[in-house]
């Protein structure tokens, strides 16, 4: 329970940051929080020769929206999600209103316990890629982009490209994540997340969350977004469950159907915390679940 | 006014909460001492490579082998080595030792060791190591897995089972657990470098037992070990028995002359400390038509690991379940077989309830099963089934002395208003999604096993007795010396209380020194719900021996009658006056004014006693109230009530600490906890992540009564309570989540219910609905 010897690095600016990643390759590891990070290292599973803790490093911990778009800085610890506020160009803090406003408190309490929201960062969660993570799953239901720097060059690098894996990213080892942006959902957006754990604070065994656009005119679902975690080494968005819903108007019997469909198109690998069949199960009840929650919030 | 009975607050705490404990990790200065385990389960050790001691090197120093006897014709008796020698029995099992200047140099050491083994086929689980052609853990001095096997049956027991109006049979299993002590194990041995005395500090229960066995197995005198518990952070039972590990670190420091430690990291805890209740039972019921439970046949089995435990051997869980499964109840024929298998997996200790838990789960649920056939209520067949004549004995001879089963279960419904619930459950059915279940169990808590009880096990040792010495300084304090070893449960306060009423003290006027071989009488420790009862008996014994001596004191100095001498509020007074002393300036007399003693008198103020009784039964019933989601099979705490009957309470606020600690333990092992292994005998729960400890999240609030039956077993009236949470709530919650999904024909006899199991019953009671009753029937015996 003691970790491997490593050396330690904490630049205070980004560009020391990429710097450091440059010239270590992938004999780095960037720690921001260590709450996946460190216990790995303890345990020996994570024997990283060089750490490079940004946890000095100014700018990374905004929140701004701006084009219908949220962009959270990486070193947002998951507390601050809990009550989610951007800053205006003006310097003022706001709350984040919307849809997005109210999911993000919805998902942020089943991030692990206090002491964890506290340590743990969004983007050091996204960067650690477990499938069941919480942020993971938000990321790729919504479809966000990561945002990579690295010395000379940044890129935006899709939800569907980033996981790749279990605790896989397409990130380069000289690339640092700075922030993920999420599309903030329009007011005909109706948003639900739902997770079975065996504890409170545990990673899920599966959650699901689901976001749909109606048609203002008819009410019929326009647009649809199911994904889920816990069942494949990333988390995964169900094309079927989507086009079930897609044209239909919204109601238990067609959450059901969506749900039985989601439950059909997954694939999921047992493990302790759950068979391949219970894990189906799951899915039926979380994504029918997240349905009914997006659409209880309608009303 | 009396000092027992009031809830003061414990001396313990302060220390403890303020960060200022002394726990061994804190004694430091050592340096770190690492095992290297066997990656396999099962192999034939051909090499050890690298910077490590193993078996050789202590052989080479003539270092014995431990050996935990019961004397019964099917034990099988094993000579167990400290390390490894050329087989390896489990995943974990201690191979080598490296010693490095720091625990992380210590990893870094054993990373470099090179184990060549060459791997054998495993018996894992219980079936596969019953199974005919079975891998053998012990080859050359079994030719089966079952090391104890004990059986059973009175007269007339095939006849009763036969003319039996209904017959109810039930299978119930228990995942395997880990007691889980929020300190995980450690030791720290420092030798003398001049007369070579060795001083070992450990995370133990019974540190004069573990002094002995240690000389033995070290051959030294033992004047020449002291054995020490500082602050221990909690135990249940992990901490009873000898840890290899600790013997090592002995023979380490004396063999190096230098300080060497041991602290247990957490994998290690939980895969290569004690495990416990991998038990099977088979039960075939006969009752008559009113729902008399007559007579009682079992079958049990339990994974008992790859070694026994010294001193109280692999006997301890089936002999126990052979022993105490008529539980409460007043059954009058019984049969039993009992047997404790072998396997390739990690050895089994005793943990807080040993095999009540499963025990009291199996009756528990064949109560309800058998409500549930003859149209019973659950209260209904409880009332006409439980003790009420006392002392009760019963089948295989224990003698239940007087307690309070139906009084407990009758005020515990109506506590929780079993109508108003059930109104609600009704509603929850009509409308879909979690469904509430109510449990109900009732059952005896067997506590203060003396020598007799411990004799009857034929053990190779048999604790039982505690002894205690009782001192006044001249000051008027006292210092109470015991032989059992307290690590958390609040016993320095609770002796402090008896202490200060005999001598007419404050309980801050006494001192209990507790778990140093140096400073204490030989004693047991603490386990087994004993320290209250013994340790309590035996204070209260020499606390009378001192009150006389004062008595006497005062008498001489007040020119009065020794009998008309009353001890209060520090004087001692003549009753009926004002002419008093203050006890002080007794103590000052005592010691420092002989010449004024009585004649014949021996100087100064101590007294000892011991204490062994034969042992007394508290009771209790509980009752869960959960909610069970069918769809996903998690199952939430919403209630828990019970009403405990432990005798005379020393200290209420304690004895609620004590069964709350003890129910949040066995919800835990009810819905969450079990040690999982593959086929190929890897552990696959070495981590919190994976060992699911539960999180004051899914505990709910637990409302405790109490009734006091005043024991007569016991000199302070007082019984023993400790193991009492954990062995009822198990039963009381699975038959909760049982009863939340009855409606659908759901029957769930599998501890841990984990959220998968739930799920998986509740499929399966649909698949079987088309066919409703008549399916569900094929898995029952037929009501004659």
């Amino acid at each position: 329970m003691k970790p491997a010897r490593f050396a330690y690095t904490a630049p205070d600016t980004v560009e020391g940051t990429l710097d450091a990643l440059d010239r270590f390759g992938d004999e780095a590891k960037v720690l921001s929080g260590g709450q996946s990070l460190v216990p790995m290292m303890n345990f020996r599973l994570a024997r990283p020769e060089v750490i490079v803790d940004i946890g000095r490093v100014g700018g990374l911990d905004g929140m701004s929206a701006a084009n219908g778009t949220l962009t959270v800085g990486a070193r947002v610890i998951h507390a601050r999600l809990e009550v989610p506020a951007v800053t205006t160009p003006d310097g003022r803090r706001e709350p984040l209103g919307g849809v997005l406003g109210s999911l993000l408190p919805e998902v942020a309490r089943f991030v692990g316990h206090l002491p964890i929201r506290v340590r743990g960062t969004f983007g050091g969660s996204i960067a650690h890629a477990d499938p069941a993570a919480e942020w993971c799953i938000l990321a790729r239901t919504l479809d966000a982009e990561m945002v990579a720097l690295r010395r000379g060059g940044e890129r935006a690098i899709p939800a569907a490209d980033f996981f790749e894996t279990v605790f896989t990213t397409a990130l380069a080892p000289e690339e640092l994540l700075v922030a993920v942006r999420l599309p903030i959902l329009g007011d005909d957006w109706r948003a639900g997340f739902c997770e079975f754990s065996r504890r409170a604070g545990d990673f899920a065994v599966v959650a699901g969350m689901t976001a749909v656009r109606l048609e203002p005119a008819t009410g019929a679902i326009a647009e649809a977004r199911v994904g889920v975690g816990g069942v494949a080494g990333v988390p995964v968005r169900l094309g079927g469950a989507e086009a079930t819903l897609v044209g239909e108007t919204p109601g238990a019997e067609l959450h059901a159907a969506a749900a039985e469909t989601a439950a059909g198109e997954v694939d999921p690998v047992g493990d302790l915390h759950g068979s391949a069949a219970y894990r189906r199960d799951l899915v039926r009840a979380m994504v029918a679940r997240a349905l009914a929650q997006g659409a209880g919030a309608s009303g | 006014m009396s000092w027992v009975g009031r809830s003061i607050r414990r001396v313990e705490d302060p220390a403890l909460l303020c960060g200022a404990g002394t726990f061994v990790g804190d004694i430091g200065g050592a340096a770190s001492a690492r095992f290297v385990r066997s990656p396999v389960a099962s192999g034939l050790v051909r090499a050890v490579r690298g910077p490590a001691y193993t078996i050789a090197d202590l052989d080479a120093d003539e270092v014995g082998n431990i050996e935990a006897v019961l004397h019964r014709p099917d034990y099988v008796r094993l000579a167990q080595p400290l390390l490894a020698r050329e087989r390896v029995r489990y995943v974990g099992e201690p191979v080598a030792v490296v010693v490095g200047a720091t625990a992380a140099e210590a990893e870094d050491l054993a990373e470099q060791v090179e184990l060549d083994i060459e791997p054998l086929p495993a018996a894992v689980g219980l079936e596969a190591a019953l199974a005919p052609g079975a891998p053998l853990v012990h080859p050359s001095e079994s030719e089966s897995n079952v090391m104890v096997a004990g059986e059973m049956a009175t007269p007339g027991l095939a006849e009763a089972l036969e003319g039996a109006h209904a017959i109810v049979e039930l299978e119930i299993t228990s995942g395997r657990q880990a007691a889980l002590p929020l300190e995980a194990r450690g030791s720290h041995a420092v030798t003398e470098r001049f007369g070579g005395r060795t001083t070992l500090h450990a995370s133990i229960q019974a540190p004069h037992m573990i002094r002995t066995v240690i000389c033995d197995l070290l051959g030294m005198p033992e004047a020449d070990l002291r054995v020490v518990a500082p602050d221990v952070g909690g135990a249940f039972g992990q901490k009873l028995p000898l840890a290899r590990e600790d013997a090592v670190v002995v023979w380490l420091s004396r063999r190096l002359g230098r300080p060497v430690a041991w602290i247990e990291d957490r994998s290690e805890n939980l895969m290569a400390s004690w495990h416990s209740r991998e038990q099977r039972y088979r039960l075939r019921a006969g009752f008559d038509a009113s729902a008399h439970l007559e007579a009682l046949q079992a079958d049990v089995a339990a994974n008992v690991g790859a070694w026994p435990c010294y001193p109280i051997t692999w006997g301890v869980e089936p002999l126990m379940a052979l022993a105490e499964l008529p539980g409460p109840y007043t059954l009058e024929h019984y049969g039993v077989r009992s047997r404790g298998v072998a396997s390739h997996t990690c050895p089994m200790s005793p943990y807080r309830g040993v095999s009540r838990p499963v025990i009291t789960l199996a009756l528990e649920r064949l109560m309800d099963i058998a409500a549930a056939r003859l149209g019973v209520d659950p209260v209904e067949i409880r009332r006409r089934n439980l003790q009420s004549d006392f002392p009760h004995t019963s089948p295989t001879g224990l003698r239940h002395d007087e307690g309070t089963y139906r009084e407990a279960m009758e005020q515990a419904v109506s506590h929780v208003d079993l109508g108003a619930f059930r109104a609600r459950q009704h509603a929850a059915r009509a409308a879909g999604g979690p469904q509430p279940g109510i449990g109900i169990c009732t059952f005896s808590e067997r506590t203060g096993y003396g020598t007799p009880a411990f004799a009857a096990r034929a053990m190779g040792v048999t604790p039982g007795y505690e002894n205690v010495e009782l001192s006044m300084d001249p000051s008027g304090y006292v210092t109470l010396r015991i032989g059992a070893s307290p690590h958390g449960q609040g016993l320095e306060t609770a002796l402090s209380q008896i202490v200060a009423d005999e001598v007419g003290t404050d309980p801050g006027r006494v001192r209990v020194v507790a778990s140093d071989t140096d400073r204490t009488p030989y004693g047991w420790g603490s386990f087994a719900s004993r320290a209250m009862v013994l340790a309590g008996g035996a204070t209260y014994l020499a606390a009378q021996k001192l009150a006389s001596q004062l008595g006497s004191l005062a008498a001489e100095v007040l020119e009065a009658a020794a009998d008309d001498i009353v001890l209060a509020d520090g004087r001692a007074t003549v009753a009926g006056t004002s002419v008093g002393v203050e006890v002080a300036e007794l103590a000052r007399i005592a010691h420092h004014h002989t010449q004024r003693l009585p004649a014949g008198a021996t100087p100064g103020l101590s007294a000892q006693a011991g204490y062994d009784p034969a042992g007394t039964f508290s009771n209790a019933c509980h009752v869960a109230e959960v909610d069970v989601d069918p769809d996903t099979g998690g199952v939430s705490m919403r209630r828990f009530v019970v009403v405990e009957d432990a005798g005379r309470l020393i200290n209420p606020m304690i004895a609620d600490g004590q069964i709350r600690g003890g129910v949040a333990q066995g919800i835990a092992n009810a819905l969450l906890e079990e040690v999982v292994y593959d086929d190929d005998g890897n552990i696959l729960t070495t981590s919190l992540m994976d060992y699911l400890p539960p999180t004051v999240a899914e505990i709910p609030d637990i409302e405790i009564l109490h009734l006091e039956t005043v024991s007569d077993a016991t000199v302070t009236g007082a019984k023993g309570l400790g193991e009492g949470g954990t062995i009822g709530a198990p039963a009381a919650v699975l038959n909760a989540v049982n009863d939340a999904l009855a409606h659908l024909g759901v029957e769930l006899n599998e501890m841990p219910a984990t959220p998968e199991r739930v799920r998986a019953a509740v499929r399966a009671a649909a698949g079987r609905s088309p066919a409703g009753e008549n399916d569900r029937s094929t898995q029952e015996a037929p009501v004659r």
